[in-house]
């Protein structure tokens, strides 16, 4: 009798059937990651910020609160700690309806001044100008940086306000950022949009976020 | 071993992410393990004769 040759590395119904099943299990795993990111995305509620559940996108309302950045020492990066009730812009009673129509307001301006063109948001963006992420939380914006008596304002979000109606007037870096016509509501709500952004937990995004005390690769 | 859980929304994946399992590996097991029943099975079809079509 003759013996059957076998050879199932050359048999092409081994290779079609391995590529239909490697292709269709990569459709399904891509599928299942879309649906696991969801829950992760999602930003939180305010009732979630009253009861001190951890979000990775709090609700906007995080606004009223302050925000804090610290190295957590399980995960080997910094954290957004969101702390007590904090005043922006003179209030922190922002309900979650007023404080969702403000940061989206900055969040329209934002993109209609095309900030992204210069800077950096969430990882979106150039590296013309500095990273936009975390700068609610520069201490040049704080009492005792730089920044902020340059505009003479008393308050972080004032000062950061002031700024964005006339960059052209406040030598920060060494490229300026040009005048580019931001009202004093539009201002507002961009800098509601920063403390926003600030809040949320990017796994210690940006790295090279180096200009706050005890971050990892500070300088 | 198994290290604590630091996801901030649970999921399967970060359940992975604590023990000696890690992704890489766990997608390379489901992916080829399989391909080994594919390849068995399609040598026992050949041995009884039913070559490709």
């Amino acid at each position: 009798m003759e013996e059957q040759k076998i050879s199932v590395w050359g048999s092409v119904r081994f290779w079609r059937n391995t590529a239909v099943w490697v292709t269709g299990f990569a459709v399904l795993l891509l599928i299942w990651l879309s649906l696991d990111t969801i829950p992760q995305i999602s930003a939180g509620t305010i009732e979630d910020l009253e009861n001190g559940v951890t979000k990775r996108v709090p609700s906007a309302a995080v606004i009223n609160y302050e925000i804090g950045y610290e190295l957590d020492n399980k995960r080997k990066t910094e954290i957004p700690i969101i702390g007590g009730k904090q005043m922006f812009f003179g209030r922190n009673d922002y309900s979650e309806e007023e404080a969702t129509e403000l940061v989206s307001h900055g969040k329209m301006t934002v993109q209609s001044k095309n900030c992204m063109n210069c800077h950096t948001l969430l990882g979106n963006g150039a590296y013309y100008a500095p990273d936009l992420t975390k700068s609610w939380l520069d201490p040049a914006w704080s009492e005792t940086g730089p920044y902020r008596p340059m505009t003479g304002k008393a308050t972080t979000e004032e000062a950061m306000a002031e700024f964005l109606q006339h960059p052209n007037k406040y030598p920060t870096h060494a490229r300026m950022m040009p005048d580019l016509g931001i009202t004093p509501d539009e201002a507002i709500a961009v800098v509601a949009f920063l403390k926003h952004m600030s809040s949320i937990d990017t796994n210690g995004f940006p790295r090279n976020f180096n200009k706050i005390k005890g971050a990892v690769n500070a300088k | 071993m198994i290290e604590a859980f630091t996801d901030v929304v649970p999921s399967f994946f970060g359940t992975l992410n604590r023990g000696p399992m890690t992704l890489t590996i766990f997608l390379h097991t489901v992916i080829i393990l399989p391909m080994f029943f594919l390849y068995y099975s399609e040598k026992k079809k050949q041995k009884q004769g039913d070559h490709e079509d």
